[in-house]
């Protein structure tokens, strides 16, 4: 305690015998207009800054043991120059601190502490970044994977059990000025030993960036995702998805696009210009996770212009302490198609995608309260017949510390509904409860496993999922996915035409294709 | 003490206009007890009061510099001494009147390369914070919370990392001891937030340049948890920052050691370029 005052009462016996001594000014001595790792940087900004208030300014050099750095500052200045430069700084919106040497050493905390009330940063310096951060070269990761995918019966079709691939994404990024531009090229390849449709390689990315401060433009093709929900992407319509991938409808391929976006007080709003139509992916005769018949490469459109037409998406979101909210509007050609079964020459059946254009209106809000958050994602949408509402909502909670471990374990409950029910065709999720949980044990390897299951309120069929990966070494990852269908009809003998409108029939051709796949990922 | 230069300033005009002995007497035994008052009002602090001017000038003497970026490498150990490392890099912007912004971008291990993470730190409300997952390209909100859950499998918590708000606390001043040959402050930090792991932290912060030098943090039964030793400090013009900070989890014996390179203050950064939730999605 005594020494507390020694401590507090010599720093204010030593500010006051300062006050003391020396009148205290209303200027300061100098002031400094920032300081900079490179000596021409800080020459350039001397300079300008000279021709900006006609006085000339200086570059001291500070050596503070760790490295140089090279201060801009004015000359001592009089009381009326002082102010003079402070005041044009303000108007010009330059930053910039007083340092009276007396105040430097008195206060060495606190001599650059006073700023101008402006907010305006100086134009950047252009630091150097490292060789391999994307300033002076491109950044390029590699992540290679062996995938293999053993089913438990033979397909519907006498379909292989086992299923072999490898895989193999590039990642290529280059910017310049600060990454305020940049390009971004994300090829994507997939080499499978069952299903030649499954071999198929996209540009999952390649766009050139332009970034400003409130606003960025995106030119190429890209990847968007919309939506909260957890085991159902309800509104993510902005790419078409990669279903020859994941039947989870979580890979997507590349959408040629342009996107505008502006971060305002109100809000983030995009604009997308969605240049060009990509055919959803589907499994070739003798893949797994099929439909019963083929599937046409040649797809029909509502659309005159068929793959050319150019679709427009809006986006706004924002955020308010725990609430998100963000509304979308998209009109275009839809990203799923029906599937018309039509005769081939050899009097099989075939379904033949068929492409409506769709206005969709949606919303996706989140909440959260404590450990719980509140997820809701829904559309109204035109197209497919009548104008229809889909919801998907739900909630998550998510405990810390689980029985005194360090583990994180979240649970997920959530629910979809299509307005029209058992007519809805383009989907499996019309009214369905889901309930998943999610573990992460926090240890080196990152271990994390979700399991979840989404249940057939109407028809009992179910599928039950798991996922779960674990880092190993540094630059290895292992995962592990399973997916077992059950509850549901098996397809009839012989299929009749009916088979996929029948709504307890709807998750009858994957009740024979339960598999577990397991996953390793290089990383170069 | 930032009322004496006025007084000052008075006494001049009073000298200058009333030039009479009996008042410029009582003027000048006026000031000398304002000098003599101020310490003495110094010393009638309460230790609530103390500890919390003395977390007010560590805060104090660590912003001002606006903007900083630097770069991270966390090593994590197990009992065993089997050693795992991430490399980050963060990018922070002081906000006038309320909370820091940070991002944090990883880049190490390759698996969550190019993840990242937004906080946007409140004065009193809760913190926004945000998580971008590269693989699906979507940018989900999280709930702030979760704030004792480990940081990357590390033995610091959410909580542990975030820019600590003072009015987010009570603090009491308890002693003052010597660590390490330095003399420091000790205050007890109290949360208000339930929603903290600890029921209590204990801080040691130098007399000569208001740094943490170590903090023990007190689970919620009371326990000493886990205890953090910052060293290495270097100067960058005003500013004290830490090179190596060194948490050990008391309990476990595991510990993760953080190592801050590459300082790089008012490099210009913007908030909306470089903190909105539109910036989190191109990070990297």
């Amino acid at each position: 305690m005594s020494t507390v005052f020694a401590v507090l009462g010599k720093r204010y016996f030593l500010i006051l015998g300062l006050l003391l001594a020396c009148p205290m000014p209303a200027y300061a001595d100098r002031v400094a207009f920032g300081a900079f790792e490179s000596a021409q940087n800080a020459e350039n900004w001397a300079a300008k800054l000279s021709g900006l208030f006609d006085h000339k300014m200086v570059v001291t050099v500070i050596d503070d043991q760790e490295r140089i750095i090279y201060r801009v500052t004015s000359q001592n200045l009089t009381a009326q120059a002082y102010s003079r430069m402070t005041r044009s700084a303000t108007a010009s919106g330059v930053r910039y601190w007083r340092v009276g040497e007396a105040a430097l050493e008195a206060f060495p905390a606190r001599a650059e502490k006073s700023q101008a009330a402006a907010r305006i940063v100086p134009p950047s310096p252009p630091i150097q970044r490292q060789i391999g951060q994307g300033q002076t070269a491109g950044q390029m990761q590699w992540d290679l994977g062996l995938q293999t995918r053993l089913f438990a019966h033979k397909g519907d079709l006498q379909q292989d059990r086992a299923q072999l691939s490898v895989s193999a994404q590039l990642e290529y990024f280059r910017g310049w000025d600060n990454d305020t531009r940049s390009i971004t090229f994300t090829p994507f390849l997939r080499l499978d030993s069952l299903d030649s449709k499954r071999s198929h390689a996209d540009v999952r990315e390649l766009f050139y960036s332009y970034i400003q401060d409130t606003w960025d433009v995106h030119v190429g093709a890209k990847r968007v995702f919309w939506g909260v929900t957890e085991f159902n992407h309800l509104i993510d319509v902005v790419n078409q998805t990669d279903l020859i991938e994941n039947l989870d409808g979580e890979d997507k391929l590349g959408q040629p696009m342009v996107q505008f976006s502006t971060v305002r007080p109100w809000g983030v709003l995009d604009v997308y210009a969605l240049l060009g139509f990509r055919e959803r992916t589907y499994p070739g005769v003798d893949g797994r996770l099929r439909l019963p018949y083929e599937v046409l490469d040649e797809a029909r459109y509502e659309s005159g212009a068929e793959q050319m037409r150019t679709d427009l998406a809006i986006r706004w979101s924002h955020y308010l302490g725990p609430f998100e909210l963000g509304l979308h509007h998209f009109s275009g050609t839809s990203r799923e198609p029906m599937l018309l079964p039509e005769y081939a020459v050899d009097n099989e059946v075939v379904l033949r995608p068929y492409y409506p254009i769709i206005d969709q209106t949606g919303i996706d809000a989140q909440a959260f309260y404590g450990d719980w958050a509140f997820k809701l994602e829904g559309f109204t949408r035109s197209g497919y017949g009548d104008r229809y509402a889909s919801l998907s909502g739900g909630l998550e909670r998510t405990l810390v510390g689980v029985l005194g471990s360090r583990a994180d374990f979240g649970l997920v409950l959530e629910y979809y509904w299509d307005e029209r029910g058992d007519a809805a065709v383009n989907t499996l999720f019309e009214h369905d409860l889901a309930l998943g949980g999610r573990l992460s044990l926090n240890d080196f390897a990152d271990t994390q496993a979700l399991l979840g299951v989404i249940y057939d309120t109407q028809y009992q069929d179910y599928v039950m999922t798991l996922e779960a990966s674990r880092r190993i070494g540094n630059n290895w990852l292992l995962s592990l996915e399973g997916r077992a269908f059950a509850g549901g009809k098996a397809l009839p003998t012989p299929l009749g035409l009916n088979v996929l409108e029948g709504p307890d029939y709807k998750s009858a051709w994957l009740q024979q294709d339960d598999y577990l796949q397991v996953e390793f990922k290089k990383f170069l | 003490m930032f009322l004496s230069p006025l007084l000052f300033a008075a006494y001049h005009n009073d000298v200058a206009l009333l030039n009479h002995s009996v008042i410029r007497t009582l003027v000048r035994l006026f000031l000398l007890w304002i000098c003599l008052a101020l310490p003495s009002t110094a010393m009638a602090l309460t230790p609530e009061q103390q500890g919390r001017n003395i977390f007010e000038e560590a805060d104090r003497r660590n912003s001002g510099y606006v903007d900083l970026e630097v770069e991270l490498q966390m090593i994590l150990r197990s009992p065993r001494g089997v050693a795992n490392e991430r490399l980050l890099r963060i990018k922070q912007l002081e906000i006038p009147d309320d909370g820091d912004k940070v991002l944090l971008v990883f880049d190490s291990p390759a698996d969550v390369r190019g993840t990242a993470l937004l906080s946007h730190a409140h004065k009193e409300a809760d913190d926004d914070q945000w998580v971008f997952l590269p693989a699906l390209k979507r940018v989900k909100k999280i709930a702030s919370k979760n704030r004792g859950s480990p940081f990357m499998g590390s033995e610091f918590s959410y909580e542990n990392l975030s820019t600590p708000e003072l009015e987010k606390y009570h603090y009491r001043f308890l002693d003052q001891q010597m660590l390490n040959g330095v003399s420091c402050f000790l205050v007890e930090r109290l949360p208000k937030q339930t929603s903290s792991a600890y029921s209590k932290e204990h801080f040691w912060i130098d007399q000569d340049e208001y740094r943490i030098q170590q903090v023990e943090y007190f689970d919620s039964v009371n326990r000493l948890e886990k205890r953090l030793v910052v060293s290495q400090y270097k100067r960058f013009g005003n500013y004290w920052k830490a090179g190596r900070m060194l948490m050990t989890n008391l309990l476990s014996k595991r510990s993760t050691e953080l190592l801050w390179r590459n300082y790089r203050f008012s490099v210009g950064l913007d908030e909306r370029r470089d903190f909105s939730v539109n910036s989190i999605r191109r990070a990297r």
